[in-house]
């Protein structure tokens, strides 16, 4: 078996490979922390980004984090906080880590159009993570193995997504467990 | 008029409910005679809607409830919280805090991983083993009550450090311990790697490559045992693991017993650390103050749980509640790993698989059923492993 060189890489070439290989799909970048990289990227290109890393073998995927980022108005008087309906957008951030380096492809999707491809052809493992964030943020993955629900229960009504910041429980008529019919 | 194609693939499904058992999942095998050819996973019969109930709680009350995310590495969830809470508030807990967090961090692993192996010694058919490492974990998790005054669920931290201090009693206990946990521990070292019985179950079986472990994601022992080299404790020390840092343990054959090999060794280097600790324990406060309202901002929190690396992706709104806390566990990250692994493998080797990623354990206790056409038979999980290990004498 060859001997394989052991080589010192630094945390900056790990972000500096990852700026390089996401380079072409881009839209802005920040280094929000040390060791960390938020790329924004668009919905259509997810799949090229995600193949990109891979093939420089850069990391791997640690988490899928799907946002709603709603836009809140404060209830005169109040510190109530409510979200604002139709405003806002959701986001999702894929957390890729190599050492201490975590690079994060971020995506904003609209409330109408939450729609994004798959990448489970890439990584298979990445079926849980989508599970997921589609049943608790309504996001669509098109071209995903498995849309059947991994967390919520088999009677959740559809089309209501329980981390949206418009959710603040089932209505009476929504309950669950109502074996009644 | 039924039965027209004889169906050639059964399905094995695993869980949901065991009367016994708290945590639920529910697994899918399709079989094709011995051999697993597809694996699923439904989980959630537990989903307790965590994430969304930080939105509603302050950062004081989300770090009791994050604590209680997992039963058996409670400390490391509330360690990932505070640790990101106080990198948003921009503050620093003192380095003997940082400290007393690695040292109950280690301690936490020593039970987790004696745990573990009793219970995977106990799917393999080998249930000495299982009882007299489960008696040992009692030391440990003496020495956790004797430090916290809990057993699990310890609440040693507070945002912006601990809130238990280590007294001249407690060093002189925790030393014993690892004393006495280290001449066990030698002793399971020599039955798992030359017991031939036990070897027949652990030895090239479940193998999973480091190109595998490394696209699949495997996090922890799982991917360690692979040869992968990846420890967050290592990597991006976090708490006390810059002033006392980890050696990394890794094994390249893959293959179960590897996994059995890479748990065991970590515990000699967490007993040193844990001795390291008690002996060099740096002087000076416990706490610094943390502002109510945290400023706006966004951070990952990332440790090495003993199961493997525990995310946190944390965002807050300049409140003093949370706009939004994600949870990866590294149970999910090697569930997803192993589903994919279990292809190819035997159906009879599926208890000791799943056993060798440490999954928090009690989801695996389920009822199994066998779908075979029109016939169904229903299976206990025990059924499978006594199968397992009938197939194996």
């Amino acid at each position: 078996m060859p001997t394989t060189k052991k080589i010192k890489v630094t945390s900056a070439d790990i972000l500096a490979n990852a700026h390089k290989a996401l380079q072409p799909w881009t839209l802005s970048e920040t280094t929000p922390e040390e060791n960390r990289l938020d790329i924004t990227v668009d919905a259509s290109n997810i799949k090229n980004c995600v193949q990109a890393l891979m093939d420089v073998k850069w990391g791997y995927l640690s988490a899928i984090t799907a946002l709603d980022r709603a836009e809140f108005e404060t209830a005169e008087g109040t510190t109530e906080r409510t979200p604002v309906k139709g405003k806002g957008n959701l986001e999702i951030l894929y957390h890729f880590c190599s050492g201490p380096v975590v690079t994060t492809l971020r995506v904003a999707l609209d409330y109408q159009k939450a729609e994004i491809d798959t990448i489970c052809d890439i990584i298979p493992s990445a079926t849980l993570y989508e599970r997921e964030a589609a049943e608790l943020l309504g996001i669509d993955f098109k071209g995903t193995p498995n849309t059947e629900h991994l967390l919520l229960p088999d009677d959740w009504p559809t089309g209501v997504y329980p981390l949206r910041k418009t959710f603040t429980g089932l209505s009476k008529k929504q309950k669950l467990g109502n074996k009644e019919k | 008029m039924e039965n027209t194609k004889a169906p050639e693939k059964f399905i094995v499904a695993i869980g949901p409910q065991h009367p016994a058992l708290k945590e639920p999942g529910h697994f899918e095998f399709t079989v094709d005679g011995e051999i697993v050819t597809n694996a699923t996973a439904r989980l959630g019969f537990v989903h307790r809607g965590m994430e969304k109930g930080t939105e509603d709680r302050n950062y004081v009350q989300d770090l009791y409830l994050m604590e209680r995310v997992c039963g058996i590495c409670s400390h490391v969830h509330a360690m990932a919280f505070a640790l990101g809470v106080e990198k948003l508030a921009g503050v620093q807990a003192p380095p003997r805090a940082q400290a007393i967090r690695e040292l109950i961090g280690e301690l936490e692993r020593i039970h987790s991983h004696l745990l573990w192996l009793g219970v995977a010694a106990h799917e393999g058919g080998f249930d000495t083993l299982f009882m007299y490492t489960w008696r040992d974990r009692e030391t440990v998790m003496e020495l956790l009550e004797i430090l916290t005054g809990n057993r699990v669920n310890y609440s040693a931290n507070v945002i912006g450090g601990v809130k238990i201090d280590v007294n001249k009693d407690q060093k002189d206990a925790l030393k014993y311990g690892m004393d006495f946990l280290e001449e066990r521990t030698k002793h399971y070292m020599k039955v798992v790697t030359e017991d031939e019985t036990f070897l027949g179950r652990t030895r090239n079986i479940g193998l999973m490559t480091k190109e595998q472990a490394e696209l699949l994601g495997a996090v922890g022992p799982t991917a360690r045992a692979s040869g992968v080299e990846r420890d967050v404790r290592v990597d991006s020390p976090y708490a006390g693991y810059d002033m006392f840092p980890v050696k990394l343990v890794t094994e390249p054959a893959g293959d179960l017993e590897a996994r059995f090999v890479v748990r065991i060794n970590e515990l000699y280097e967490s007993y040193r650390l844990v001795r390291k600790i008690v002996s060099k324990l740096p002087d000076g406060e416990l706490t610094v103050k943390v502002p109510r309202r945290i400023p706006e901002g966004e951070t990952i929190s990332r440790v090495e749980a003993p199961r493997g690396e525990l995310f946190y992706f944390m965002r807050s709104n300049g409140t003093d509640k949370p706009d939004r806390i994600k949870v990866r566990t590294p149970s999910l990250c090697n569930w997803a790993s192993v589903l994919t692994l279990a292809v190819g493998h035997k159906l009879a080797d599926m208890p000791m698989i799943l056993a060798g990623i440490d999954p928090c354990f009690s989801c695996n206790d389920r009822m199994v059923t066998i779908n075979r056409g029109n016939d169904t038979q229903v299976w206990s999980w025990e059924d499978l492993r006594k199968y397992g290990i009938a197939y194996y004498k």
